[in-house]
């Protein structure tokens, strides 16, 4: 009994513990420089530890998910990066959302192969993102 | 037999109440029905396009519900009994008394029992949310107005 206990939590709590970052950044039509760019932008905020982001057109939607202890400074972290990444590049339209519904829906565009499609879809989401009711 | 004496044996007698006991089956419980409100929460944002700070009203609106039809059923009441505040606390515990002081009205009319009992326990909570939010909301529209803060 200890023995499967162990089995299981020991795999269970090294998972939990390690700060490795996931970094996705998708994007068809835009080049190799810009995404390495902004997925080291996003790399460079410690809090986060999932980010997806989906460039399409002039469209960016970036879905963060930031460490449960830092929870409560969701939405600073959130617009701390959206402002280095608007500074940066001032022509594209972003968005930074640290919403998990934003993240499950990223994570599906990320094998989505159609430009027209994403961009549509990010500009639906983003749409969903602002609503307030 | 003097008062004292009266409540020394009175104390004797009482069975003592198994707090620890209940406060694990009220954090049992009350945990159990939390969780059910977090998968309503991500069925909602998975089917439906509710984001985390939508999908909340939603879910509270869904999770009343059910307590509703639990209590006519007569389902919640045992429920009540064997988690106490793990039952009452969460929002479930709301849509109970909206209903369960409707039933007892019942015997007096549908007018007069039913309609006057119905927000007797709960009215109180809906008046001070209302007016709570309603103060609040023409407070941040001063502000907005003055250009202290955004909406």
């Amino acid at each position: 009994m200890k023995k499967l206990a162990a089995i299981v939590l020991i795999p269970l709590f090294l998972i939990g513990c390690s700060s490795e970052q996931t970094i996705q950044v998708a994007g068809i039509t835009t080049d190799e420089e810009k995404r390495a760019e902004i997925e080291s932008l996003i790399r460079d905020k410690k809090d986060v530890y999932t980010g997806t982001a989906i460039m399409a057109e002039d469209e960016v939607l970036i879905a963060i998910q930031v460490n449960p202890w830092v929870g409560f400074k969701e939405q600073k972290v959130e617009k701390e990066l959206q402002k280095e990444i608007e500074e940066k590049y001032p022509e594209l339209n972003v968005l930074v959302s640290s919403d998990f519904k934003m993240h499950w829906e990223t994570q599906k565009l990320l094998e989505e192969e159609d430009e027209k499609k994403v961009t549509d879809e990010v500009k639906k989401l983003k749409d969903l993102a602002k609503e307030e009711t | 037999m003097d008062p004292q004496e009266y409540q020394q044996i009175e104390q004797q007698n009482t069975p003592p109440t198994p707090y620890l006991k209940n406060c694990l089956k009220a954090f049992l419980v009350g945990g159990i029905i939390c969780a059910i409100g977090q998968a309503i929460t991500f069925l909602y944002m998975i089917f439906f396009d509710f984001t985390d700070k939508t999908a909340g009203n939603a879910t509270v609106a869904t999770m009343v519900f059910i307590a509703m039809i639990l209590t006519g059923l007569g389902l919640y009441r045992k429920l009540g009994a064997f988690a106490g505040a793990g039952s009452a606390v969460p929002v479930t515990g709301f849509g109970n008394a909206v209903v369960s002081a409707a039933i007892e009205g019942k015997t007096e009319g549908w007018v007069l029992g039913v309609g006057g009992n119905m927000f007797k326990l709960a009215g109180s909570v809906i008046l001070f949310g209302v007016g709570s939010a309603f103060f609040i909301a023409l407070i941040k529209l001063i502000l907005v107005s003055m250009g202290v803060v955004e909406w």
